[in-house]
């Protein structure tokens, strides 16, 4: 029974929960909102970062590279989307 | 068909690390899909008109109840892909099933959010905010249903035929699937509810 419970599996999804218990704390406390949502970028990207790592085994052949550059660059590309668009019409820069 | 036997069942042959590979970039372009869809939400989410805005609409158990259910089920899947890999299919069947019964859940609560949204008065029709909200959010939802079939198919191939390359194969990309919706519900959660909420 102990051998279907991986120990790396299981520190990913305690620390998934810590993750996701932190991220609450900005309901809970009156934070600012740049504090607020600095915790949650963190938080977020941290537990992205979990899940691809110990979940999804990104880096376990020898296509690691690739996966890890398509990722990545489509993050970067999804990002430049998102603040793109948000300077243009929300920021009026 | 060359068995590379150095390496776990999913990627013993070339066929199933291609496989692997392409879904992979598959993901990317889902990454995309969902990257468009939180730029229209952050363009849109303070257009709210006379419709309310997040924070009146948002309830935090119902959300949190959410998290809990697709986190827990991206780990179980997890121990899914761990127990095929241990030749123990009993096990693994076990876990998928577990996982796919809290997608079911996860998919029932959401059902019953979008039902309470709708009935306080936030349709897709209320502004472009509620719009926004629930393309998002639907879109999301439809993933996790398509899956919730895709994972059922994959379980009864898995019963009918056992552990092959193939099944196996088959198996650990609908894991890689179903971790990147908890990815992406991660990212709804953090910054549609908690920053609507904060």
């Amino acid at each position: 029974m102990k051998e279907l419970f991986p120990v790396k599996q299981v520190m990913g999804f305690v620390f998934s929960l810590i993750f996701t218990a932190i991220a609450l704390s900005v309901y809970f406390f009156d934070l600012s909102f740049a504090a607020g949502l600095t915790i949650l970028i963190v938080t977020a990207f941290i537990q992205a970062i979990l899940q691809l790592v110990v979940f999804m085994h990104a880096g376990e052949t020898k296509d690691k590279w690739a996966i890890y550059g398509n990722v990545y660059f489509m993050i970067f590309i999804g990002l430049i989307t998102i603040f793109g668009t948000l300077f243009l019409f929300i920021w009026d820069m | 068909m060359k068995l590379d036997h150095s390496q776990p069942l999913e990627y013993s042959t070339g066929q199933n690390n291609l496989n692997i590979f392409g879904f992979w970039i598959f993901l990317g372009a889902e990454i995309m899909l969902f990257a468009t869809l939180f730029t229209s939400y952050f363009t849109l989410e303070h257009r709210t008109g006379s419709g309310p805005t997040g924070a009146e609409i948002f309830e935090i158990t119902p959300v949190l109840i959410e998290t809990i259910l697709l986190l827990t089920s991206s780990f179980v899947i997890g121990l899914g892909i761990h127990a095929m890999r241990l030749g123990k299919q009993k096990a693994m069947i076990s876990f998928f099933a577990i996982t796919l019964l809290l997608g079911l859940a996860f998919l029932g609560v959401e059902i019953y959010e979008f039902v309470h949204y709708v009935h306080i008065g936030a349709g897709l029709q209320t502004s472009a905010f509620t719009a926004i909200l629930l393309t998002t959010l639907g879109t999301h939802g439809l993933h996790v249903t398509f899956g919730l079939f895709w994972g059922l198919a994959i379980i009864l191939q898995v019963k009918k035929c056992g552990l092959t390359p193939e099944t196996a194969n088959k198996s650990f990309i609908f894991s890689l699937y179903w971790h990147f919706l908890d990815v992406v519900w991660i990212f709804i959660f953090s910054f549609i509810y908690l920053k609507g909420m904060m």
